[in-house]
């Protein structure tokens, strides 16, 4: 049963173009041209119940455009999309009841009161029962470990416990779809942790579907088995996180530290270099190499340590983007 | 209902907060009452009267329009515009709630604590100052002066909002504000009655909204005006309340469409 | 790179001459106000329309010109919270004098001609208006600026201590506001409270006064005194709250 699905989406924005210099300014005051912007250009995909999908790409590549769309702020150009059987455009209560959407920049707690007043205005705005809000904000702020700071006012708090807060109030409601925008964004790395910790452990225990979008790779490998890379509007990659590793990344990468002085021209021969400041070397070998290239290291070289590793996601999906460039 | 009761809560504590530059901003309205309430003191002393006012009369005018600010001018509503400027539009627009009603409990809150100062202010005038008021004990013109207060708390309501939409195709929301406060602080008539300006002018004005935010009301209760008179103004405020919410209405779509057409 | 400069100038200035457009029919909408309130009671407390005029235009003059040239006074906290005044403290410029100076109004400007041009209107229609007179009324006037720039100064000392300034200096705006209209009509004591304390009357009304012929020699020199014992304290507070800045920006 797939619980978003998306036909042909294609939102295009009209930016209004104006010549340089006053002039310009002045003449666009009777005609404006405008130049179409091709935001999210015909994408097709499913997402299944409980599904933990990683949503990314550079900047401006449209993922918040799309996540716009699937909550029903956005109104497609092109295509349908039926989140939980509803359109979202039409935004009727029942829907909103049971998604939600979280931006790492906006904020919708009380600024200058405790987050605790926000939770329970949040409780009668989507009808949650007494019984029901009580059990769900205790579990949520044990997870986040937030129960001694609830009566805080919120510019009291810290950014990322403000994070936290915002999150709560996002899911009092205990949505079944949830959205996340750049969730972990001007956070630092223990609070980034502990939140994609609680992300993964959320999606389990309710058995929610999260998408989520996120220019942080930590983010998407520690959390989703499945991404869709999207660029320039279109989607480049849908599958999961591995077949993504060996389908545009099929090497490996091998370091070795030396413990003595050698040759760089006899380095040279082993295989592509990516990296040699000695005592340091690190190579790119294709997969089907790495058992000849690595003997042959250990033979001919007084050897300190050798190890093979995966390339980096990142380094993929950057590999992703300019492939299909070209 | 219970949602729109914890808005208002929530604005009220929030107002709190905000403790010693809410009372500063009450002192200040208090210095600029007492200068507009001294004026009309030495204008009408020893009996004079302008245009059928004497002094009882003007003083209740004065001391009335401080209250019925609080009642109908004081609104926070002028953020709705940077709200949709700064996109936390979104935030509501994503919620099962409706934004018109989410402002009209907020501004509910915040009359309530304006309210409650604005009577201390004049408890306190009336127990100082102990000037002449007119009490009006006729049942039937209380009632109206509050329906037709009730009235001038929606015009002002839905204008303040039309303002606010202007965020959907412009980021100069402060500029058009600023002319239209100019213009309010002048014929809403607060600083004298509306009806002691030329003819020609207050003809004019009658069919403008600003008229039925104090003047009217107050003019009800001092008793001054025929049934005829009061009739006409109860339909002209009523078709500007409709009118203006049918506007607000029409304009928060167009806005809502431009909105979901390009995002924020 | 100027292109680019005066491009922003373009889209902002349409909010600039909305500024100024609001300003002139706020002026316009006050001085109809004056003449419909004069021209039903002949008088108010014994000033005539022209004599009303002057005690309005003097109060604007002085409020617009203390907008004028005292503008950085209102962005004082955020020199504080961004931390820009840690760092005029270490300019060889004494700190006071920018920020009492450091930037001045354009949008004052037409506000300013227009109060000069109703100034001199109104002397014409002065039956006992003399050479020293008019003398006296600019001798004051600039007297009036003093005690504006000691409320601003104070203004400052107060926002070092506690960091607070947009509250006293809008409660300054609106006690001045008082001076709208001539302090006669205030009854006692406010109207002395007013006139010496908080010296509004000393600021806007005396000067008027003179120009009217109403003002005793003795109440010139009080004024004089008074201005100048004010700046004296002022520039003590401030020294005095100096040494007590703890730097709040972080």
């Amino acid at each position: 049963m797939s619980v978003i699905s998306v036909f042909h989406l294609s939102k295009y924005y009209q930016i209004h173009q104006k010549e340089p210099g006053i002039t310009g300014s002045i003449k666009s005051l009777f005609s404006r041209k405008y130049e179409t912007v091709k935001a999210v250009n015909d994408i097709s995909f499913k997402i299944n119940e409980g599904e933990l999908v990683g949503f990314i790409g550079p900047n401006g590549a449209g993922k918040t455009t799309t996540l716009k769309c699937l909550s029903g702020l956005l109104y497609p150009t092109k295509g349908e999309i039926r989140v939980l059987g509803f359109n979202p455009y039409n935004r009727k209560p029942e829907f909103l009841k049971s998604i939600s959407l979280v931006m790492g920049q906006k904020n919708q707690l009380w600024w200058d009161l405790p987050s605790i007043d926000t939770f329970l205005l949040n409780k009668e705005i989507y009808a949650v029962p007494d019984g029901e809000y009580n059990k769900v904000l205790d579990e949520l702020s044990r997870l986040l470990d937030v129960k001694k700071i609830l009566k805080t006012p919120v510019k009291k708090l810290s950014l990322g416990q403000r994070m936290k807060m915002e999150l709560i109030a996002s899911l009092i409601h205990s949505p079944k779809v949830l959205f996340l925008d750049e969730p972990t964004i001007g956070l630092d790395v223990v609070m980034q942790k502990n939140l994609r910790e609680f992300i993964k452990e959320y999606n389990m225990r309710f058995k929610a579907t999260i998408v989520l979008t996120s220019h942080y790779m930590g983010d998407v490998e520690e959390l989703c088995r499945r991404v869709i890379i999207i660029n320039f509007g279109k989607i480049v990659f849908d599958g999961q996180l591995s077949s993504l590793v060996t389908k545009y990344a099929p090497y490996k990468k091998i370091k070795v530290l030396f413990k003595e002085y050698v040759d760089p021209k006899k380095v040279d021969i082993l295989g592509k270099i990516d990296k040699f400041e000695y005592p340091l070397l690190i190579l790119k070998v294709p997969n089907e190499k790495i058992n000849s290239v690595s003997s042959n290291i250990l033979k001919n070289f007084n050897v300190e340590d050798i190890t093979i590793e995966d390339p980096e996601v990142e380094d993929v999906i950057a590999q992703v983007y300019t492939e299909k460039r070209k | 209902m219970r949602k729109y009761f914890l808005i208002a809560k929530n604005t009220w504590d929030e107002t709190l907060t905000y403790r010693v530059s809410f009372i500063m901003w009450r002192v200040r309205n208090t210095i600029q009452l007492l200068t507009i309430y001294f004026l009309w003191l030495v204008v009408l002393s020893g009996n004079k009267t302008i245009l059928g006012y004497d002094q009882p009369a003007m003083l209740t005018y004065i001391l009335g329009t401080s209250l019925l600010d609080a009642i109908v001018l004081s609104s926070r509503s002028y953020a709705v515009g940077e709200e949709i400027n700064s996109g936390n539009l979104m935030n509501f627009l994503l919620r099962p709630i409706n934004y018109f009603k989410y402002w009209l409990a907020k501004d509910v809150g915040d009359k309530a604590m304006n309210v409650v100062f604005s009577l201390i202010e004049i408890s306190l005038i009336f127990i100082i100052l102990k000037p002449p008021l007119f009490f009006q004990t006729n049942l039937f013109y209380i009632f109206l002066f509050i329906f037709s207060a009730f009235l001038a708390f929606f015009i002002y309501f839905f204008i303040n909002f039309l303002l606010g939409l202007v965020g959907f195709w412009s980021p100069e929301i402060w500029a058009p504000r600023f002319i239209f406060i100019t213009i309010l602080g002048f014929f809403s008539g607060s600083l004298f009655p509306l009806d002691i300006l030329p003819k020609a002018i207050f003809s004019i004005l009658k069919f403008l909204p600003f008229t039925y935010l104090l003047y009217f009301p107050l003019k009800i209760y001092l008793g001054q005006l025929a049934f005829s008179e009061v009739l006409q103004g109860l339909i002209i405020s009523s078709l500007w309340v409709f009118g203006m919410y049918y506007l607000v209405k029409i304009v928060w779509k167009k806005g809502l469409k431009t909105y979901a057409a390009y995002g924020k | 790179m100027t292109t680019m400069v005066s491009q922003n100038a373009f889209a902002s200035r349409f909010g600039a001459i909305l500024f100024i457009i609001g300003k002139l029919i706020r002026f316009s909408f006050f001085m109809f106000f004056l003449l419909v309130i004069t021209s039903r009671t002949q008088a108010i407390v014994g000033y005539t329309i022209w004599e009303v005029i002057l005690f309005y235009i003097t109060f604007n003059l002085v409020d617009s010109l203390a907008q004028f040239f005292l503008r950085e006074v209102y962005r004082f906290r955020s020199y504080v919270i961004r931390g820009d005044f840690d760092y005029f403290l270490t300019k060889p410029m004494p700190v006071l004098f920018r920020l009492l100076f450091g930037g001045s109004d354009a949008l004052d400007i037409p506000i300013l001609l227009l109060s000069i041009i109703f100034i001199f209107i109104s002397f014409t229609h002065l039956s006992s208006i003399t050479f020293l007179s008019i003398l006296i009324y600019f001798a004051l006037l600039i007297n009036g600026l003093i005690i504006a720039l000691s409320f601003h100064i104070f203004v400052l000392s107060i926002g070092i201590l506690t960091s607070e300034v947009d509250n006293t200096l809008w409660l300054y705006r609106d006690l001045t506001q008082m001076g709208r209209f001539p302090v006669d009509i205030y009854q006692n004591p406010l109207r002395s409270i007013i006139t010496f304390v908080i010296p509004v009357g000393i600021m806007v009304t005396f000067p008027a006064k003179a120009a009217i012929g109403l003002l005793s020699p003795n109440l010139i020199l009080i004024s004089i005194f008074v201005s100048i014992t004010l700046l004296y304290l002022n520039l003590k507070f401030w020294n005095f709250s100096l040494k007590r800045y703890s730097s709040a920006s972080s």
